[in-house]
């Protein structure tokens, strides 16, 4: 999976700055990561990826890269 | 379930009707701020509702519905054999049926089957297949398929996920048997395991959880919503994987039995979940949006009537003038979920009905 585009993707899901996020930003410190976040999380997944993530494995993540290794496991 | 197909059964016409009372939902930036209510109504698409309050109830609603509808259509209510009424809000806590006091009040015979069926978000499709099924398994000649719920007054007001995406409406779908007519053709199906994605925890003394002098007090919940053990309860990420997962399939299902191309289908009318979910389900089934009438911009999210709200305000024209070929599907709480493949029209359909408080049933 390419890094930067995953995480260009978050970025423009979560309406932030572009640039802001790397794999170790922490999803708590995340303004934007709340509940039409994950919803729309779950979305790019499927649509961009193929990756149907289940609610309850988004919800255990902490970090922008366990949400890449959530997309990337299947 | 696989697929069912009924023969012989038309549909001859579909009328809904909603409370008077118009609530934007930029009311509600009191509560959660203007750019959250902005971010939400942009999410769901839904800009406005038309709310009632304690009192006007689901059958309230159905009933304008079905008057309207037994006048244009010039039926007598001595002609109807079936009365099937789909809510999750009935007028009294199950006892008695409502059906049974709608059987009354809209003048129908005493020979007329009536019962509740108590689904909601694929109520509609259960619905027609009840109705369809009634004809042509039992030989009935006309029945009314009344889908309405009021789950505007079933969320907490401080609860975001929610008390900006219901609409309150009824709705009153006329069946009548026709040998001439084609099949509709119906794929059902359940998943009870997301019994508690979509729940009120709590309720009367017989309930699985029942209530006491403690449930109905509102406490600190996710982010910053209040909700107690009485109000709805839904988790919005729970029910998009679960959509995502077995709505594409669904219409797939129904598409096959009946025969159709995707191509071939003039609209596909979908419960009016939210605008994002919609989207992201026409998208995944490479549906063109212009086949996807959404009537949430003006009404929200209307549980078991959304699919004849929805026809009757963006469809009225075409399908009161010439067949269309539609698929319909329901889904959500439960989960249940439905599917509906059906040509029908042209119809009879008046505009949608406006009900105020004063129409209320007085008993």
């Amino acid at each position: 999976m390419n890094e930067q585009e995953f995480i260009a993707r978050l970025e423009e899901l979560l309406e932030a700055d572009a640039g802001s996020l790397n794999l170790a930003t922490p999803l708590g410190s995340l303004q934007g990561w709340d509940s039409l976040a994950l919803v729309s999380f779950l979305a790019m997944a499927d649509e961009k990826y193929g990756t149907r993530v289940a609610p309850a494995d988004l919800r255990q993540c902490k970090s922008v890269a366990d949400l890449m290794k959530l997309v990337e496991k299947k | 379930m696989a697929t069912a197909k009924i023969p012989g059964v038309r549909v001859a016409g579909i009328a809904s009707a909603v409370p008077d009372t118009r609530a934007p939902v930029s009311a509600a930036t009191d509560i959660f701020g203007a750019e959250m209510v902005q971010k939400i109504s942009m999410n769901t698409g839904i800009e406005c509702r038309h709310l009632t309050t304690p009192g006007l109830c689901s059958s309230d609603l159905c009933y304008a519905a079905a008057q309207r509808l037994l006048q244009e259509l010039r039926w007598s209510p001595e002609s109807i054999e079936g009365l099937v009424f789909v809510t999750q809000t009935p007028d009294f806590p199950c006892i008695p049926a409502t059906s049974c006091v709608l059987q009354m009040r809209l003048g129908l015979p005493h020979s007329c089957a009536a019962f509740d069926v108590a689904l909601g978000c694929s109520g509609y499709v259960y619905g027609l297949w009840l109705g369809a099924s009634l004809i042509a398994g039992s030989g009935l000649s006309r029945v009314l398929v009344l889908a309405g719920d009021v789950a505007s007054l079933l969320s907490s007001p401080w609860d975001r996920a929610l008390s900006l995406l219901f609409g309150d409406a009824g709705s009153a779908t006329a069946l009548e048997k026709d040998d001439a007519v084609g099949p509709c053709v119906f794929s059902l199906g359940t998943d009870g395991t997301g019994w508690k994605n979509l729940i009120i925890p709590t309720g009367l003394q017989y309930s699985r959880h029942p209530q006491d002098e403690t449930t109905h007090i509102r406490r600190k919940a996710e982010a910053d919503n209040q909700r107690s053990a009485e109000d709805l309860y839904m988790d919005g990420a729970e029910v998009f994987a679960f959509t995502i997962r077995e709505v594409p399939p669904l219409v797939n299902r129904a598409l096959t039995a009946a025969g159709w191309k995707m191509e071939e289908v003039d609209d596909f009318v979908f419960h009016q979940a939210n605008k994002f979910m919609l989207t992201h389900l026409a998208k995944a089934m490479k549906v063109p949006l212009n086949k996807v009438p959404f009537s949430l911009r003006e009404y929200g999210n209307t549980s078991s009537s959304s699919i004849p709200l929805t026809i009757t305000t963006q469809l009225r024209e075409e399908i009161s003038s010439r067949p269309l070929r539609l698929l319909l599907a329901g889904f959500g709480v439960g989960y249940s979920w439905g599917a509906c493949a059906v040509s029908c029209g042209p119809l009879v359909s008046p505009p949608v009905i406006l009900v105020n408080r004063s129409e209320a049933w007085r008993c």
